[in-house]
């Protein structure tokens, strides 16, 4: 009996290591490898931001500074914003997530392990791209947030097409990882981990990962036409041919205020977790807290104008955002209360982290009180694009982000290395950041009042600001030196440091119940959850908590899954708001598949960046193939799963349909990603519209109805067919397959007659895309429903393909399949249909 | 006439005022009634300070700041002194499970809902009432104002006057400034006197600027720019009504000399003038009432009467003007005036005939 565990015990563990040799690191997809790579990737860039920012600090130490000149200055500060906050900030938070998530939840891994990796590829490939400007002696000087017309052909040099497509990579890998995060926390949590139970570490992380999903969705448009303009000649951004310049700013605003959030909301929920942990106390008004998490990334899609106070746009406009930017602060205001609520009298222990985590409260609320000032209009006519506004935001990004930062650092490094750090040297690289930040920072917003502007490489003497600018110089130095400190004391720590234990902080969370570093798979057996802080002990039911019999249904999953399946990888899966065991999850293996498929992006978009239009569609051919290739199901794969009995022994299905599947929910954010990306170029189009003479341009008809009609509605029959196939392989009884052939079929020869249609349709538009921004925008919107019925039409190729033979164990991944496939060409026929109401009707009836 | 030929020689007209509004005002020998003016009229150290303030709506909105930063010192210390209070306060002996959860929900919804809820929207009706004190009808003296990579194109369309990074204005009066650009976005800012507003290729923005008394501020460029976005500055001067007529008298005398064609005033001006055409220095900057008429460059019919060369990058003297004309690059990398080599002989008639043009 001892030796039957031992073997399984030894398969199952089999099963999860890691591969082997140098090409085991290139087929890696666990969550806490990769977690560790986007950390450590990230911190290297952080590191050479921050020593960009120490050389800008020279040359502003004393006015008229010949220490570098203006060109070498706009790069570093180009380089040193977009660096921080593409490649440092959110990719770190997406490590820790990674890295974190999983333990604090329950789960054996991320719900699409291959998914991350080509999320850790695509940024690193990104990042390199970006710094690649640096070979070619241009990197990219238009500021991190590259206003048009300064970015465009015009005026703009190679290096900013390095930024564009580097960036276009990161912002890919930003989506992938948000659909991972919100897909792992809404159906991968342990059992009886309701949405009221789930930690405030994942609300904020939830939250933060949807927003990622619209806002870097709307930001990868943007990129995307500012490259068609530079590139391609299009117009959008071109005032001389009905372009706009101001147009660039709402598209890119709409992304970044939320991007501040998508940093800050986790960032609060590290504070969350570590204040609670700190007063060994369950967090004070959870509720309440959840709720402004929720709020705050719902109303920052609406403050984006925050950011144009000064463009000269109607007053009351502005006022309704400076509303929005007053919810915020009653947002944080409930965050900042709960947590000192939750400390109150509890004696907590001032450890490292819990120090950054009081450093956090002193600048963060500084930082959030300049905030609100800045909201409040005729106050930010002044100090918008001054020293004031670097202040804030510093304060907002190092005390609101970074501290936190690297409070988790201190907090979990010693659950993944296993080792504890040394308490005095993390002391002196707290109180060397600590000094150093507010050093740094807060003469600034004097020099900001003195006149000093943003993003000049000196300044005249006249202005009387030398001796602030040579503390603030002092300051970034005892920064560095803080850093170091840390960096020290981390490789200290990894090579020697005391062991660890398994819960050194003495924390609620499930991630204490592992050892240090934990096991690859996490979770031997899927824990069962019954409070907020299960390791505090449970708590006694109360009214409206899930009954006993639903814990009997989750103790039975739970001790199915013990040391098992070790044939292949799963993980529970559950109810996204209950928290019920609904299925067992399959979980994707090692593979070379999301490399490739990385490489052959990354090669299309190099290609994009030296013009050499070939690589452009072989890196894209690349990237699909393999794409498909690991996704293809297997249907050996399928029996394995179906005939392993696991779905007797748990009580629950093992090929997961519908909405129990981790895949349905991907696929809805997919929706998600792809909705927003047509909002964001419908909204372009309507805009140009408006601040146009004549829409369209005189020279220019609109396409003609009848024809974009005949184009565009073979969709929705395709939509319908796909539909009705879906039905009739769901329907009880079925046993054949012809039926869904048929169906499956003339979906798909709608879909092909579309392409032909549509692509005739753009052949013969009587206008060019280079002419005039309407020409450019209609080109891109046809454009881009063309490339959504190729990919419908190899999705419903697949299908049918899979559909011609069905064993019984092939069934239920069929259903879910077309599932899948009904949703996008559905999604498909919806963005033509608007597409076609956009361009063909719009400027005929209004 | 013979006045502006004497100006033109460097021998300073005196004793009136459109005399000596008409001086550079850089360069050593300022009279004293416009130090005493200057002196009074605000702080001479901080002429482009958000707080020094010498216009009611730059008085509005640092009236608004002070406002803000007192109410928000206070609060900032009252959270800070919370914190610190709940990391060292004991716990109290009947601290029950319940009693706790209940007085959490009630700190948390006075401390992080009503408390910042009041004095958000105390903020959000004090910036409202600010903004409706900061609104001004457009009437006043016309002003527009092109912003180019790296420099400002002035004009003032009802007086025919076109000059560059200076903009003369009557103290007392507003003045109507029209804002444009000519290649990127730029903004346009002077802190003493108002916020600023951004300037764009496509549509045109405007701001109403009324300084309250005499006296000369720096503006500069807000928006990022590209390589020179640091020396794009200009030099706002409030005059008295009077003394601004007599300003815009006397640009308009010196127009109307260039184009009645007098002899030069001297043999250097002379030659130097064939210079400015021969080194195609006209191919870029307009000179009123002769061939130069192509705007690219700053407009230097007024060059002599220019405060600053290089859009504040230095003083407007004769030095300085045979540097900026030697070595245009160094003093200001990126700009798109190239290096004319002269002799000495050449550069000093051409310095005379610029600086002649008044």
């Amino acid at each position: 009996m001892k030796t039957a565990d031992d073997a399984q015990l030894a398969a199952f563990d089999a099963r999860w290591r890691s591969p082997r040799g140098w090409l085991g690191f290139f087929t890696e997809v666990n969550n806490q490898q990769l977690g560790v790579r986007f950390m450590v990737t990230s911190l290297i860039f952080f590191a050479i931001g921050g020593f960009l920012a120490l050389l800008m600090r020279i040359q502003l130490t004393v006015p008229e500074n010949d220490f570098m000149g203006p060109q070498l200055y706009n790069e570093l500060f180009t380089l040193h914003g977009s660096t921080m906050m593409f490649l440092f900030a959110v990719p770190f938070l997406e490590g820790l997530a990674l890295y974190v998530l999983p333990l604090m939840i329950g789960s054996r891994d991320v719900a699409f392990p291959r998914l991350t990796a080509f999320s850790y590829w695509t940024y690193l490939f990104g990042g390199l791209i970006f710094y690649a400007s640096l070979l070619t002696g241009t990197p990219p000087d238009a500021g991190w947030f590259a206003y048009t017309p300064l970015s465009g052909p015009g005026f703009a040099g190679l290096g900013m097409d390095f930024w564009v497509m580097g960036l276009a990579l990161v912002e890919i890998a930003g989506l992938a990882a948000g659909v991972e995060i919100v897909v792992t926390i809404l159906k991968l949590r342990a059992p009886g981990m309701s949405l009221r139970r789930l930690p405030m570490l994942a609300w904020t992380l939830l939250v933060s990962g949807a927003m990622m999903i619209f806002a870097f969705s709307v930001l990868l448009v943007a990129t995307l036409l500012l490259e068609l303009d530079r590139a391609a000649g299009f117009a959008f951004f071109d005032p001389d041919r009905g372009g706009s310049s101001l147009l660039w700013q709402h598209l890119f605003w709409f992304f970044g205020h939320p991007e501040v959030y998508i940093m800050f909301l986790p960032a609060t929920g590290i504070v969350s977790t570590l204040v609670t942990t700190a007063a060994r106390r369950p967090l004070a008004a959870y509720p309440l807290v959840a709720m402004a998490v929720v709020v705050t990334g719902f109303v920052s899609f609406g403050l984006w104008m925050h950011h144009m106070y000064a463009t000269g746009l109607p007053e009351l406009g502005l006022s309704f955002f400076a509303a929005a930017s007053l919810m915020i602060g009653v947002a944080s205001g409930i965050q900042i209360f709960a947590w000192i609520a939750t400390l109150w009298g509890s004696r907590p222990r001032i450890t490292v982290p819990f120090l950054y985590v009081l450093g956090f409260f002193f600048n963060f609320v500084l930082g959030g009180f300049t905030g609100v000032m800045v909201a409040v209009v005729p106050f930010d006519w002044q100090v918008h694009d001054t020293f004031f506004i670097v202040a804030h935001f510093h304060y907002v990004l190092i005390g609101g982000v970074v501290f936190p930062v690297f409070a988790a650092l201190h907090y979990w490094l010693p659950k993944v290395t296993g080792r504890l750090q040394n308490e005095r040297l993390g002391r002196w690289g707290f109180w060397l950041n600590f000094a150093g930040c507010n050093l740094t920072f807060f003469p600034m917003h004097i020099m900001g009042f003195l006149g000093l502007a943003r993003r000049v490489y000196t300044y005249p003497e006249e202005l009387q600001i030398g001796g602030y600018n040579i503390v603030s110089t002092l300051g970034a130095f005892l920064m560095a030196a803080g850093f170091v400190a840390i960096v020290v004391d981390l490789l200290r720590s990894v090579r020697r440091g005391p062991a660890a234990g398994d819960n050194p902080w003495d924390t609620g969370t499930l991630d204490g119940s592992m050892s240090s570093p934990p096991p690859i798979y996490s979770f031997l057996r899927p824990p069962v959850v019954r409070s907020r802080e299960p390791l505090w002990g449970p708590v006694k039911h109360k009214a409206g908590e899930p009954a006993l019999e639903e814990e009997a249904l989750s103790e039975r999953a739970s001790a199915a899954l013990h040391a098992a399946p070790s044939d292949w990888r799963a993980t529970l899966a559950t109810d996204a708001i209950t928290g019920r065991p609904s299925g067992v999850q399959v979980l994707a293996e090692p593979s070379l598949s999301p490399l490739l498929s990385a490489l052959g992006l990354t090669l299309a978009f190099v290609g994009v960046l030296l013009k050499s239009y070939l690589l452009i569609p072989l890196g894209l051919v690349l990237a699909v193939s393999f794409l498909a290739r690991w996704m293809y199901p297997s249907s050996d794969y399928n029996r394995k799963v179906y005939s392993s009995g696991l779905a007797e022994r748990s009580g629950l299905p093992v090929l997961l349909e519908g909405a129990r599947s981790c895949s349905w929910w991907g696929m809805l954010c997919f929706v998600g990603i792809a909705g927003s990306a047509f909002v964001a170029l419908f909204f372009c189009y309507f805009y140009l519209w408006l601040f146009a003479e004549s829409w369209p341009p005189p020279d220019a008809a609109p396409p003609d109805p009848l024809r974009g009609a005949i184009a565009h509605a073979p969709l929705l029959l395709a939509a319908g067919a796909a539909w009705l196939a879906k039905r009739r392989l769901a329907a009880p009884g079925f046993s054949a397959a012809r039926g869904p052939l048929l169906l499956l079929s003339a979906a798909l020869a709608f879909t092909v007659l579309q392409l032909g249609l549509g692509s005739f349709e753009l052949a013969t538009l009587p206008f060019s895309p280079r002419d005039h921004s309407y020409g450019s925008s209609v080109w891109v919107m046809l454009m881009v429903v063309l490339t959504f019925s190729l990919t419908a039409a190899l999705l419903l190729a697949c299908s049918l393909a899979r559909a011609r033979r069905i064993e019984p164990w092939d069934l239920t991944p069929l259903r879910l399949q077309l599932q899948l496939t009904t949703m996008f060409v559905l999604l498909t026929a919806l963005a033509a249909a608007g597409t076609y109401a956009v361009v063909h009707l719009a400027p005929r009836l209004l | 006439m013979k006045r502006v030929a004497k100006s033109g020689m460097g021998v300073p007209p005196m004793g009136s005022a459109v005399a000596w509004a008409s001086r550079p005002w850089i360069g050593g020998r300022t009279f004293a009634a416009t130090a005493a003016l200057l002196l009074t009229g605000c702080h001479p150290g901080h002429r482009q300070s958000a707080l020094h303030t010498a216009a009611e709506a730059s008085g509005e909105i640092a009236r608004l700041w002070w406002a803000m930063f007192i109410v928000l010192t206070l609060s900032f210390i009252f959270v800070m002194a919370l914190t610190w209070i709940a990391i060292r306060r004991r716990p109290r002996a009947d601290d029950s499970p319940t009693t706790t959860v209940r007085w959490q929900n009630r700190f948390v919804i006075f401390g992080g809902i009503a408390f910042p809820t009041a004095v958000l929207t105390w903020m959000l009706l004090d910036s409202l009432g600010t903004s409706r004190a900061l609104r001004q009808p457009p009437e006043g003296l016309r002003i527009e104002v092109v912003g180019y990579q790296w420099w400002w194109d002035v004009r003032y369309p009802e007086h025919d006057l076109a000059i560059a990074n200076e903009i003369y204005i009557p103290a007392g009066e507003p003045v109507v400034i029209d804002l444009g650009a000519a290649d990127v976005i730029h903004s346009f800012w002077v802190p003493n006197l108002h916020g600023k507003v951004d300037m764009f290729p496509d549509y045109p923005t405007r701001i109403v600027l009324r300084a309250d008394r005499p006296g000369r501020w720096r503006g500069q460029c807000a928006e990022f720019c590209g390589r020179q976005h640091a020396w794009m500055a200009f030099e706002v001067v409030a005059l008295p009504r009077e003394e601004f007529d007599a300003w815009l008298a006397e640009r308009a005398a010196a127009r109307a000399a260039i184009t009645a064609a007098p002899p030069p005033a001297s043999e250097a001006i002379a030659r130097g003038k064939d210079i400015f055409f021969r080194e195609s220095c006209h191919t870029c900057h307009p000179v009123h009432g002769t061939p130069a008429d192509s705007l690219i460059g700053p407009d230097l019919t007024h060059l002599g009467t220019r405060l600053t060369l290089g859009a504040g990058r230095i003083a407007n003297t004769d030095e300085n003007l045979a540097r900026w004309i030697i070595d245009p690059q160094g003093l200001k990398p990126g700009n798109l005036m190239p290096e004319t080599p002269l002799d000495d002989a050449e550069l000093s008639d051409l310095v005379a005939y610029l600086r002649s043009l008044r």
